[in-house]
């Protein structure tokens, strides 16, 4: 089983995977992203104001998906490409996502390395496909 | 009210074969580009569409963009609003009116015509239109090695200096046989006829450029580019040399070389390749074509530098790239 999500879930967090909208907690003010019920960092504010992220952002970690490891959805890319980079990304508004890092440099990740949001397609299911971002060197 | 260009984008896909690697895999390339564009495993025509969208609007307020307009050959669905994805992905009003262009390669100047005629329909200053493709076929179909991939848009301002649109001339007439495809089929069909082929193309564009030539009085040598559509590498080249073009007027738009055939953004892509370059001043002709058969010849002048020019948009995007090998280009296009 991979991680799958059904279209009314995914249709819900359209404006966060599309075109990375935040929430700025209006209790302690930091930036929420993906956006959630409670502020993570204050644990109080329920209420937010939503703040469109730049998509810059740096390597905080990574590591590369091979050999099998690639969950089904992703099956056929791990197959085209023999394994592909996943990142946790720190953007610039504050918060940490994870991604699938797109046209690496020969030389290889480092950590630190400047990236930017980039819209591509994350998988099918259902002939239905699934776009979202990726990050791509900077 | 007048009404002009006044940003541009582009997106190329980073990975590109040289056409060297069909040679030594194949023994043969049906098609004489140098290289050319290969999209992504995660890339279609509608993510292409929003970062060439993203680069057009970049500085602009997003808010003011009343009109979308779309155009492709090869749309990820058959039936879906895809300016919805678009608006989303962009962060657009909901409140557009939007078309989508396909089923030929004139799409690309059906979509600026049509975002023309949808700016008269609401009182935002701004269209876009976006023009992405990328034409496919199974590896063993010999049209298919020249197929590229690339994407452009194009905001249209109300009474803006910029690019300014001066007019235009359509010509469409029945000719059988030509690059078809038919409904659920993926590869492209064409009797193989070369002669034909150029023959119809020849005709067609030149009544679209000698209408338009007509309908404002000018004669080409008054232009300082002509773009005529290029889904080849020497149909257009010979066409405009015998209409009587210079080298100078038309070696700014050449794109096939780099980029291979991309279908509806062939003629448009050219175009940003040449605001690249372009002066203030300077007019500029623009035709495109579609097999079956139909062309449009649009003429426009650079009133005013757009601000995208001094990035040199086109040239950054030809420019960044990684070459694949042609077994890593049938991985890509899922053959093996």
């Amino acid at each position: 089983m991979g991680a799958h999500i059904s279209i009314p879930m995914y249709q819900r967090a359209v404006p966060q995977r599309y075109r990375l909208i935040g929430q700025r907690c209006q209790s302690c003010g930091r930036i929420n992203f993906p956006p959630k019920a409670v502020c993570k960092y204050c644990l109080q504010g329920t209420t937010f104001e939503n703040v469109q992220l730049s998509g810059k952002g740096t390597i905080y970690s990574y590591t590369i998906i091979a050999g099998g490891g690639a969950p089904p959805e992703f099956a056929a890319e791990a197959r085209c490409k023999g394994s592909y980079p996943v990142a946790i990304i720190q953007l610039e508004e504050g918060p940490r996502v994870i991604a699938q890092v797109v046209n690496p440099p020969e030389e290889g990740i480092t950590i630190g390395m400047p990236v930017r949001a980039v819209f591509r397609k994350i998988y099918e299911e259902e002939g239905v496909t699934r776009y979202g971002f990726k990050f791509s060197p900077a | 009210m007048s009404k002009s260009i006044i940003s541009y984008g582009v997106y190329l896909p980073y990975l590109r074969i040289k056409r060297d690697e069909f040679l030594s895999a194949l023994g043969s390339c049906s098609a004489a580009m140098k290289e050319k564009t290969v999209m992504d495993i995660d890339e279609d025509v509608t993510t292409m569409a929003v970062e060439a969208a993203r680069n057009a609007l970049a500085g602009l307020d997003i808010s003011r963009v009343g009109v979308l307009t779309l155009a492709s050959t090869n749309f990820p669905y058959q039936e879906k609003e895809m300016a919805g994805t678009m608006v989303e992905a962009l962060g657009l009003s909901n409140n557009v009116l939007s078309a989508q262009h396909a089923n030929s390669t004139m799409s690309g100047t059906q979509a600026i015509l049509s975002a023309l005629g949808l700016m008269d329909q609401n009182d935002q200053p701004y269209a876009l239109v976006v023009v992405s493709d990328a034409p496919t076929s199974a590896a063993h179909v010999d049209l298919e090695n020249g197929f590229g991939a690339g994407a452009c848009a194009f905001v249209l301002a109300k009474d803006e200096p910029g690019l300014a649109y001066e007019g235009v001339f359509g010509y469409s007439t029945e000719a059988m046989g030509l690059r078809y495809r038919l409904p659920g089929e993926t590869d492209m069909r064409d009797i193989g006829v070369k002669a034909y082929a150029t023959q119809d193309y020849n005709e067609t564009v030149k009544a679209a450029v000698s209408g338009l030539m007509e309908k404002t009085g000018r004669k080409l040598a008054d232009y300082n580019h002509v773009i005529l559509h290029q889904s080849d590498a020497k149909t257009a080249a010979a066409l405009a040399k015998k209409m009587g073009c210079t080298e100078e007027q038309t070696k700014g738009g050449q794109v096939f070389a780099q980029l291979g055939d991309t279908g509806a953004g062939a003629p448009l892509l050219a175009l940003c390749r040449v605001l690249d370059v372009a002066a203030n001043g300077d007019h500029i002709l623009v035709c495109s074509y579609g097999s079956g058969s139909g062309s449009q010849a649009l003429s426009f002048k650079l009133e005013k530098s757009l601000v995208a020019q001094t990035n040199k948009p086109m040239q950054a995007a030809l420019e960044y790239k990684k070459y694949i090998s042609y077994v890593q280009y049938l991985k890509l296009k899922r053959s093996i």
